[in-house]
């Protein structure tokens, strides 16, 4: 097509672009095809499936212990939420959800807070550099290899963990894992201070932020949103408070909400999530002390066989609702199927609802906000 | 709890307090020590729990093949044969070892291998605290049971005439040249 | 000094042989400061970032600025198909030669010895110098052939266009004050008198912000940024071309680096009102306090240059139409607020009629 030609160049009052698969602003392999006017998008849509590679299938064939490491794939930022959401699953399926050790209740706690410290942190990184504050990125980076060193300690992997088993945990903690945590805590509240003072009150960043993307509480529980999106409209939701799971009942913390529904509120909210993860995380070392070393499997056999039925077990990953769904027909060691409810997915069929009538520029703004990950919108 | 949009006074708006807040941040962190390790001259140690490489040990191993039915990917392929040989005067069954090779260009390091093995100490393990495992050649990642017990904590390179040969040997001559390549 | 030994009144040395030796040196300079600019981004930029930047080649990688025009030569030259030859041969140069021609006018320290020329219209001059830069990119964006770097070529060509006005409007306060064009005599006057950054300190900030928006830096650099939809007009150039384009933004935050230095900071001296070290007495210390000069005017320089290198790793960047916003909706108002305020405060001291 001729670009030298007047009546093409001329005729601009709807253009289509593509805001291609290969892109360093869309966290992953995401491709949007925009209809703008101008600076205006009149209409965006998401297509998926760059990194599509057959995990659902793929468990059809495994055991069930087998499956576990494969679940770290899917969202690769926060693995030890994706380990804990399939081990709980089938532990609801066998019955035995009550029969965990303590201690292997309160490392899994630990293990997933620590990740949703650590999948924000990057959240945060990708956010502030999508919209120009290069510097984040790297002090965020140093927070989270001490994250990354905690899990390299604990289960012998920084990124796909395979930490936790079904009926309990592998490995166990010891004084050293807990000094170096503690050690972390005790610089982690200045450097979310570090992060704010760079980016909260900066007028730049809030220009950028204030006003865009909003959504209303009821648009966002028609879309099925789950986690700080829908928090950032006021919908005070949080699986860990609402059906709270593992040792989540007896913690003491609080679920930040939002009043705007913008992508100030849900930046406001991640930040806020980070320090209560903290919180969390100091009540956990305290308890786990209180627990007998060792102390971490429940009595059930090497083959892991469930009862004939399905189940339904959705947890709070850092993203959103992290969900599974195990049908089991009883016989074998492999599931019939298992169907994940990534949030990702989930939270980007809100994304030509956000951008309609924002800016082009607002698009990077807008995919950083909501927080996908390929790997989990994929499988 | 709701989260609280901080209020700026108009003070902050006109005298850039903002802006220099941020300013203050950078200016102090120019001055932190660099978190940069200085790879290759300087390299991190790995945790002791740390999933690398394989280590092998053939006296240990009691050929049950319950590793190779615990990984996910299938990449342990391990051939057994029993033999009636003389233990202790006795005419005993024992299974011997034909082949247990490891494709470990498609090994995810999970470690499932590792937890299934019986034997204490177990004869698969991972924490050898070593990473670097790239080669020229993708060949040079399926090792044999030789190579999987006996190469030292880095894999070696091997010569051209290595890889030729290793194709149509028995095993003492591939441990053969295997040692005539570590000496060389 | 070298010039007693020549007769002063011989018109070719004096208006012809020396200003081009004198210039050649500047030229060589300013080439060798803009390429080992580029290091010194990197390296402070990554030090703000913790991390150490390039430290390969060279102790602590001071060899990095000879590296990489060397590879930047070598690469291969490549030219879109359908792409404007003549257009895309020449886009690049069209930026550098005003930007580095304005070192001509530009003292880079006390006269006698480095000031080239001494123009009446000096400043005039060099704004209107450096508003050519804007051809190289509207012709660069529009000789690619491709519609991304189009429109980014037209939107920096308006960034810098409409910025502009507030560079010129921010600077007349100076000019009422000190009552002359002339870069020498504007040095002078702040040395006798306070540097200009105190009583203009609304016109300076004016002036640092449209300077870091003409130059497209962050946070005014939306037109070549990565994570945006639309490229930029140097996405299609490889090569040494593209190293043209660079250098000549690199030139630019030069220029502007010494214009605020000279306006607002004193230039080369260190004095105020009269006392401190000025002019005359870097002249009485003869080729000592030439260089002297010299190297104080290089400082503030660069302190100005790491300034924006500061900007650009702080703080994110704005959103084209609120660039635009802030450029006419708040930044040539208040300029005009300067302007009326100075004139009144200057008449009123000169005692009206002055």
């Amino acid at each position: 097509m001729s670009t030298l030609d007047p009546e093409t160049m001329l005729n601009v009052t709807e253009m289509e672009v593509n805001f291609g698969p290969q892109h360093p602003a869309t966290h992953g392999v995401l491709r949007v095809i925009l209809k703008i006017d101008g600076e205006r998008v009149i209409d965006a849509k998401p297509i998926i499936g760059y990194l599509h590679r057959g995990t659902e299938k793929l468990f059809e064939n495994m055991n069930y212990p087998q499956c576990v490491p494969h679940t770290d794939r899917m969202d690769y930022v926060a693995a030890a939420t994706n380990n804990l959401g399939y081990v709980e699953a089938i532990e609801k399926l066998m019955g035995i959800t009550n029969q965990i050790p303590r201690r292997a209740q309160i490392i899994r706690v630990m293990l997933a807070e620590l990740q949703r410290i650590s999948s924000h942190l990057l959240w945060l990184a990708t956010h502030a550099i999508d919209l120009g504050a290069m510097t984040p990125f790297f002090y965020t980076f140093r927070e989270r290899e001490e994250i990354l060193d905690l899990f390299e300690d604990y289960c012998g992997a920084r990124l796909t963990l395979n930490c936790m088993k079904i009926g309990g945990q592998p490995y166990d903690i010891d004084d050293k894992w807990l000094e170096k945590l503690a050690k972390f805590l005790s610089t982690f509240d200045a450097a979310v201070g570090e992060y704010e003072a760079l980016l909260t009150n900066n007028r730049i960043w809030k220009r950028r932020t204030v006003g865009i993307g909003v959504i209303s509480p009821e648009e966002a529980i028609d879309w099925g949103l789950t986690g700080p999106p829908l928090r950032g409209s006021g919908v005070n939701w949080d699986l860990r408070k609402a059906l709270p799971y593992e040792i989540y009942g007896e913690l003491d913390f609080e679920v930040p909400l939002g009043r705007n529904g913008d992508t100030y509120d849900r930046y406001l909210i991640r930040m806020e999530e980070m320090r209560q993860s903290a919180r969390m995380l100091r009540q956990c070392a305290e308890k786990v002390k209180e627990t007998t070393p060792g102390d971490l499997k429940a009595k059930i056999s090497k083959v892991v066989r469930p009862p004939e039925g399905e189940v339904y077990h959705g947890i709070e990953a850092p993203k959103g609702e992290l969900g599974y769904y195990v049908i089991s027909d009883g016989k074998s060691q492999a599931a019939y199927r298992i169907h994940v409810r990534p949030p990702s997915f989930i939270n980007l069929q809100a994304l030509p609802a956000m951008l309609r009538g924002h800016l082009v520029s607002d698009l990077v703004a807008l995919i950083g906000t909501i927080d996908i990950v390929l790997g989990e919108v994929d499988r | 709890m709701y989260v609280e949009r901080p209020k700026t006074r108009l003070t902050e708006k006109f005298l850039l307090l903002d802006l220099f807040e941020g300013l203050r941040v950078t200016w102090k962190n120019f001055w932190r020590p660099k978190v940069t390790v200085e790879y290759p001259e300087v390299k991190l140690e790995p945790s002791d729990r740390f999933r690398g490489m394989f280590r092998f040990s053939h006296e240990r191993c009691i050929a049950c093949k319950l590793c190779a039915m615990a990984c996910p990917i299938d990449i342990i392929y391990i051939d057994v044969h029993d033999e009636q040989q003389e233990v202790d005067g006795k005419k005993k069954k024992v299974k011997v070892l034909d082949r247990f090779d490891i494709d470990v260009k498609r090994c995810m390091f999970c470690a499932l291998c590792e937890e299934a093995c019986p034997t204490t100490p177990k004869s698969i393990w991972l924490t050898t605290k070593t990473y670097e495992l790239s080669t020229y050649d993708r060949g040079e990642l399926y090792f044999n049971m030789q190579e999987l017990e006996y190469w030292s904590v880095k894999p070696e390179f091997p010569t051209l005439d290595q890889i030729a040969k290793r194709a149509g040997l028995g095993q003492q001559d591939a441990i053969r040249k295997i040692d005539e390549g570590r000496e060389s | 000094m070298l010039l007693m030994a020549v007769p002063v009144d011989d018109p070719m040395m004096n208006w012809l042989i020396w200003p081009t030796i004198k210039f050649v040196i500047a030229f060589a300079i300013v080439i060798t400061v803009v390429a080992a600019f580029t290091l010194v981004e990197r390296k402070v930029l990554a030090y703000i970032q913790v991390r150490l930047g390039p430290n390969r080649v060279g102790p602590h990688g001071l060899l990095q600025f000879v590296a990489d025009p060397i590879k930047l030569l070598l690469k291969e030259d490549i030219i879109p198909s359908g792409a404007q030859r003549a257009a895309f041969f020449i886009a690049p140069m069209l930026p550098l030669i005003p930007a580095i021609t304005v070192f001509a006018i530009i003292p880079l320290g006390p006269p006698p010895a480095f000031e080239i020329t001494s123009i009446n219209i000096g400043i005039l001059l060099v704004l209107a110098l450096t508003s050519t830069g804007v051809y190289g990119m509207i012709l660069g964006g529009w000789a690619s052939n491709n519609k991304f770097s189009l429109m980014g070529g037209l939107r920096s060509a308006a960034q810098m266009v409409s910025y502009e006005v507030p560079f010129a409007l921010s600077i007349i306060g100076v000019l009422m004050i000190v009552g002359s064009l002339d870069l020498g005599k504007i040095v002078a006057y702040q040395e006798a008198h306070l540097w200009n950054v105190i009583p203009q300190f609304l016109g300076f900030f004016i002036f640092l912000v449209a300077m870091i928006a003409e130059n497209n830096r962050a946070p005014f650099d939306l037109p070549e940024a990565e994570s945006e939809l639309v490229a930029g007009f140097h996405t299609e150039y490889s090569g040494m071309k593209f190293a043209l384009f660079f250098l000549a933004e690199y030139a630019a935050m030069l220029v502007n680096s010494c214009l605020v230095v000279i306006l607002f900071f004193g230039g080369w001296t260190l004095g105020m009102g009269g006392w401190g070290i000025t002019t005359a007495v870097l002249q009485q210390w003869g080729w000592i306090g030439a260089i002297l000069g010299g190297l104080i005017f290089f400082v503030k320089v660069m302190f100005f240059m790491v300034f924006y290198l500061f900007l650009r790793g702080t703080f994110p960047r704005y959103r084209f139409d609120q660039l635009m916003d802030l450029g006419w909706k708040w930044m040539i108002p208040l300029a005009l607020v300067n302007i009326a305020v100075t004139g009144i405060v200057v008449l009123a001291l000169n005692g009206g009629g002055a």
